[in-house]
């Protein structure tokens, strides 16, 4: 198809809200145009004369634009001039035009106007009738597959970029006393009288300027334009501190206890990038003391014959197109109304310039104002008719009319055919009710207004305007100023006076009543008539619902899951209340009868960036460092994730493999001396004089005798009995206690020791605190440790004697003062130093200033990991996973049974299935061939030769190469492991092959401990 | 009980530990925001922009905990600090001392680094009964952040509500920030304090700075 591309053949030379001095080019499937500032893609395109801008779904029909905002269900595109900035799923009615505007359609396939799928689409509807989404939920999950495959390229909404996103999104957290949704009269008068109280007011949007439909209205307002009363309200809104202006900003989300997700785009109106430094979507999670909505309603289209032909568009989208922003989408216009409101499309199409055929009113006797005014124009109107039937198929053609019975169920005859280009339908508003839904209220039918309002709700919401059936403008402006005060008042603002409702004089029209139809009948059978097309973005005809309540979907939830009705991104804004009309009838009920479906967030789709926020990348999660961290990075060291924390995992040197370096630094701590960040470890300090019975309480193992100087290890266990942490507890003083816990079980041992207290014994004096960042601890392990601390520390006597195993004491270590723990993780003599973190770098550096003719050698997690399990200790969270007692792990010793108080897991640990015999029990494994690996995770069986499934015995959890013992080391549960000392399990591997093991103590290194206790 | 009682009966059977953790003149303090150099981006980064930052580094900081009906709690902390305990949600301050009130039975002091092993000594001469002191200074470190756009940083930041009429001067809320959390403090009408955890101050640094990139920002020394 070709265009003359700098015509805009549709523009009118004057009128609008366009800015003609700031011309603007875009691209729409290759093609450049013209278009204007004040534009929306949408608007640009119809001035441009394209027509069709997409295909459907199932049939792929060529359609064109419909509407003019939130409700178009066809001219969605995907947008973006380069990969980066592709963004799929844009209403071309709501993306305002900028300048390089690059647009591709996105269900054609090939191409929009010439689409293979189309052939395919008229056999294709056959092969996918009305329950097509609905059925294939009842298939087997294979086949599925293949439909979604074919419905997804069918289908094509739009793709994601598959670079990344240049752009910033953010998010913004806001507090309001009054939100106000909708900035047309009844929000603008909301917000201004909630405003003039002096409470916080935020007014939101979706649109790039405020004033609704009065931007394009003829109304007058106090005897002016109703645009100047915008925009002098807009001003007084704007001189207020405590009112927030929210232009293009669409509230998606009203979810529960008045919290709102507002979608604000700050720079999608002006270039494919954000420019540099800008946000390009930010979204607004606002908490509202109180909630008016002033949403408006959403004109709805007849349901007729070939309704989808591209021409066939909303009677208010029409006027919106040629009053705001001098657009005429066409040249010879039909008019179908139900009541006096289309014919003001007619008038407007007729002041630009351009010919009227006919209005076709369905209404047998019209009378209001309207229509007079039709006839003094020279318009034709006719009567008691319809629109049964458009021709065409890339553009309408023509517009088959007949005329109706006074139920608009029957054609009674007249059938003639009118030719015109566009046909405008305008069958009455329904109230835009989705936010009210949000939050689960079913909205209510009112018959007198023919349409569902917002419903009764747990919310502290209002609604005002055309939301709740108000349509006239005087009444819009003057709910909108009560509802704005009394949601002041109600937020603590005002005393609800009526001097702050401000009532504007405006000039009523009036108008005649509107018949109730939905449906147009034809002279054929629904089912032998053309499509007549209900929700167009799901292609779901009126067909398609009577035959899914033919096949008994008498539900109207069932109904839209059977057809697909409303499951469009546009959420059915035009289709929905058509649909429910016309299954109501098709089963002999009335509409309240039948139930409305009810709308969920997001209003609009949103983007995947607005969502995200800043919690991508860098910010994605917090990465947490210890005190250390600098020397790490610059000594090469390789992470792990520990929790939130960086961990040093092995310091690498140049041309070693991972296992080189666990290999090289195992031997150095075995061999002289090691040194491991374990600043990381969870550090509670505890005081009260109830602090030893606490631990007692919560550490299955004995605390009373812990002397002032010694340090004890401890099992924590859950009520089942089960262990969750580990750690060591130092007594500093009789009521004072620093407690361990693993690097990923700090917070939640906190909060443990928190809740006891504070739930079962809030009568023991204790109190607990987090220390953890507060200490780095340096922990140095080897024979030379003492030697080399001694290098450091004049006043803290090392000897064997004086500082035993299990010992802590206080002194300066590199002239820091320094609490030194001789415990140890790695079975050599190990002393852990904790100094205030802000010295840990100092003394870390110090320690490797005399450590050098110790060899000292840096090791990370995975050194130690292999160091404490060739010493058989467990770590809480590999070797246990919640379902292993203390005897499981073979540690009875570190279980007090005799503690005067109970302690928690205690019952637990005594429940007839923990005491049973052949439970899984924690042991070492030695293979037969030293030097395999087993694969940690590996399933234990005694007979590698049983079929599968084999008889498991349990797993391995630890598995490691010991460089000091020359084979590879394993720690796994086994069933009834502790009585099979000397027995071969085998550990079948995904290749086929065995791995065999033999069944020995966990304890692979110095098992009497002579190497720690020198 | 005379001062010097107690202190004799306290060497007899320490109920706590007590440890200047200070070394003296020549080991070097590194606050949890040394390795991001605050100084240098203060003497040659960006000198325009509405949101100001500051690390004030190096401070002593005690966790107090005890109940407020602890009566030589309450009186022991306003006879050694000369003023008193804030209720909920407030903070006090004299001098270079304040105190922000952080849970019913918990509040945060913060001094000068030096005097924190001294105070805390002092503390525990007066107060008696069920009590804690927790030296955290090394924990965490205390935030500046000042200029008009402060407080939309803070919106990006955390969800609680920040106008005057819910965060006067004065109040502290213990919160999320981010994903980490803060003792956010408003002390003046621009200008709020963030006590952050060391681990998490390099995260947050990063979140500062990329939440104040629209406004600008500009670090203080």
């Amino acid at each position: 198809m070709h265009h003359n591309s700098m015509t805009q053949q549709n523009r009118l030379q004057t009128g609008g809200r366009i800015n003609r001095s700031r011309p603007l080019s875009f691209k729409y499937n290759g093609t450049s145009y013209p278009g204007f500032e004040g534009d929306t893609l949408a608007s640009a395109l119809l001035a441009n004369g394209v027509d069709v801008v997409g295909r459907s779904f199932k049939y792929s029909r060529p359609r064109g634009i419909i509407a003019a905002g939130a409700d178009e269900p066809n001219a969605v595109l995907q947008l973006g001039a380069t990969e980066a900035t592709q963004v799929p799923n844009v209403r071309a009615t709501q993306q305002e035009l900028f300048d390089g505007l690059v647009s591709t359609s996105t269900n054609g396939w090939p191409s929009t106007d010439n689409d293979m799928m189309s052939y395919i689409g008229k056999v294709g509807g056959r092969m996918m009738p009305p329950g097509f989404y609905y059925k294939t939920f009842m298939y087997p999950q294979s086949l599925w597959d293949t439909y979604e495959k074919f419905i997804r390229k069918a289908a094509g909404l739009g793709r994601s970029p598959v670079e990344n996103d240049p752009d910033i999104y953010d998010q913004l957290n806001q507090h309001t006393d009054v939100m106000v949704v909708g900035a047309g009269p009844a929000g603008l008068s909301a917000a201004l009288s909630a405003g003039r109280t002096g409470a916080r007011v935020i007014l939101a949007d979706e649109q790039a300027e405020f004033g609704g439909m009065l931007l394009h209205s003829d109304e007058k307002i106090n005897g002016k334009p109703a645009a100047e009363w915008v925009a002098s309200v807009t001003k007084e809104l704007r001189a207020m501190d405590n009112v927030m202006l929210l232009p293009r900003s669409t509230v998606n989300g009203y979810h529960d206890h008045n919290f709102l997700t507002i979608h604000e785009r700050r720079t999608d109106h002006l270039a494919d990038l954000a420019p540099k430094g800008q946000v390009r979507q930010r979204m607004h999670r606002v908490r509202a003391g109180w909630v008016v909505l002033a949403t408006g309603a959403i004109e709805r289209p007849l349901v007729y014959g070939n309704n989808d032909v591209p021409g066939c568009m909303l009677a208010s989208a029409v006027s919106t197109y040629i009053k705001r922003y001098a657009v005429v989408p066409g040249n010879e216009l039909v008019v179908m109304t139900t009541s006096d409101r289309g014919y003001k499309s007619a008038f407007d199409w007729q002041d630009a310039g351009r010919k009227v055929v006919a209005i076709v009113d369905t209404r047998a006797e019209p009378s209001g104002a309207c229509v007079v005014e039709a006839q003094k124009r020279g318009l034709k109107v006719i009567k008691g008719s319809a629109v049964i039937e458009v021709k065409g198929s890339k553009r309408v053609s023509g517009a088959v009319i007949a005329s109706i019975d006074a139920s608009g169920n029957k054609v009674t005859g007249n059938v003639r055919r009118l030719s015109c280009d566009t046909v405008a339908s305008a069958g009455g508003w329904s109230p835009a009710v989705h936010l009210s839904c949000h939050a689960g209220s079913r909205p209510d039918w009112r018959d007198d207004i023919q349409a569902f309002v917002p419903g009764k709700t747990v919310q502290k919401q209002l609604t005002a305007g055309a939301v709740n059936g108000s349509y006239s403008l005087v009444v819009c402006l003057e709910e909108g100023a009560r509802r704005g005060v009394l949601a002041a008042a109600n937020a603590g603002f005002g005393d609800q006076s009526d001097e702050l409702v401000e009532v504007a004089l405006v000039d009523e029209v009036k108008e005649g009543p509107t018949m109730t139809l939905f449906h147009i009948p034809h002279t054929k059978s629904t089912s032998r008539a053309p499509k007549q097309f209900v929700d167009y973005q799901t292609d779901v005809t009126a067909a398609g619902i009577e035959v899914a309540t033919r096949e008994g979907y008498e539900s109207i939830e069932h109904v839209k899951r059977y057809t697909a009705m409303g499951f469009g991104t546009d959420q059915g804004k035009l289709g929905n209340i058509n649909g429910m009309a016309i299954a109501a009838k098709s089963m002999n009920k009335t509409i309240p009868e039948t139930g409305t479906t009810i709308f969920r967030p997001n209003y609009t789709p949103i983007t995947f960036g607005a969502i995200a926020g800043r919690n991508c990348g860098e910010l994605f999660d917090p990465k947490r460092y210890s005190a250390m961290h600098r020397w790490h990075l610059e000594n090469g060291a390789k992470f792990e994730d520990v929790g939130q924390w960086k961990r040093p995992w092995y310091f690498p040197q140049p041309g070693e493999s991972m296992q080189d370096s666990l290999n090289r630094e195992c031997k150095a701590v075995r061999d002289s001396a090691g040194i491991l960040d374990a600043s990381t470890l969870g550090k509670i300090d505890i005081q009260g004089k109830d602090a030893r019975e606490f631990l007692g309480r919560v550490y299955s193992n004995a605390w009373a005798k812990l002397g002032v100087g010694k340090c004890r290890y401890g099992l924590m266990c859950g009520e089942d009995g089960m262990v969750f942490d580990d750690g060591v507890t130092a007594c500093l003083a009789d009521n004072h206690f620093v407690m361990t816990t693993t690097t990923g079980g700090a917070a939640r041992v906190l909060e443990w020791l928190e809740l006891y207290h504070q739930t079962e014994w809030p009568e023991m004096e204790v109190y607990f605190n987090t220390v953890t960042d507060h200490w780095s601890t340096l922990t140095i392990s080897g024979p030379n440790s003492r030697k080399l601390l001694a290098e450091l520390t004049d006043d803290i006597d090392l000897s064997k004697d004086s500082f035993k195993f299990m010992d802590w004491k206080a002194g300066t270590v590199a002239g820091v003062p320094a609490r030194v723990f001789r415990i140890s993780f790695t079975g050599e003599l190990s002393f852990e130093v904790n100094v205030q973190a802000n010295y840990g770098m100092y003394v870390w550096e110090k320690v490797f200033e005399v450590g050098a003719k110790y060899n000292l050698t840096p090791y990370g997690t995975e050194t130690m990991h292999v160091l404490r399990a060739e010493k058989g200790f467990i770590i809480a969270g590999q070797d246990t996973d919640g379902s292993v007692t203390p005897i499981d792990l073979g540690m009875s010793w570190c279980v007090a049974n005799k503690k005067p108080f109970s302690y928690i897991g205690k019952r637990g640990m005594a429940r007839e299935d923990c005491v049973k015999e052949n439970r899984k029990q924690l042991v070492g494994l030695k293979t037969k061939n030293p030097q395999l690996v087993i694969p940690e995770g590996s399933q234990a069986v005694a007979d590698p030769k049983q079929p599968i499934p084999m008889t498991m015995l349990g797993h391995v959890t630890s598995s490691y190469y010991s460089a000091c013992l020359n084979h590879s080391i394993a720690m796994g549960f086994v069933r009834g492991g502790l009585s099979r000392m000397g027995e071969t399990v085998y550990y079948p591997q995904p290749d086929g092959s065995v791995i065999e093991a033999e069944v020995c103590s966990p304890i692979f290194l110095d098992p009497e401990g002579a190497r720690q206790n020198v | 009980m005379s001062e010097l009682l107690m202190a004799e009966q306290e060497i007899q059977t320490p109920l706590h530990a007590q440890m200047n953790q200070l070394p003296g003149e020549g080991p070097r303090a590194e606050s949890p925001l040394y390795h991001a150099d605050l100084t240098s981006i203060a003497n040659h980064g960006p000198v325009d922009g509405s949101v100001h930052l500051q690390e004030l580094a190096l401070l002593g900081h005690l966790v107090l905990r005890g109940s407020p009906q602890n009566e030589s709690f309450v009186t022991g902390f306003a006879q050694v600090m000369g003023f008193a305990l804030p209720g909920p949600m407030q903070s006090a301050e004299t001098g270079d001392a304040s105190v922000r009130w952080i849970a019913p039975d918990e509040w945060l002091l913060i001094v000068p680094g030096s005097e924190a092993f001294s105070l805390e000594k002092r503390l525990r001469e007066v107060i008696s009964g069920h009590y804690s002191i927790a030296n955290v200074s090394g924990g965490q470190t205390v935030l500046v952040l000042a200029g008009r756009d402060a407080v939309n940083v803070l919106k990006k930041s955390t969800g609680y509500d920040l106008h005057d009429s819910n965060f006067p001067v004065g109040k502290v809320v213990t919160t999320t920030f981010a994903k980490a959390s803060a003792v956010i403090r408003r002390i003046g009408p621009q200008k709020w304090e963030l006590v952050v955890r060391r681990s998490f101050s390099d995260y947050l640094w990063l979140w500062l700075q990329d939440a104040s990139a629209e406004y600008g920002l500009i670090v203080r020394g």
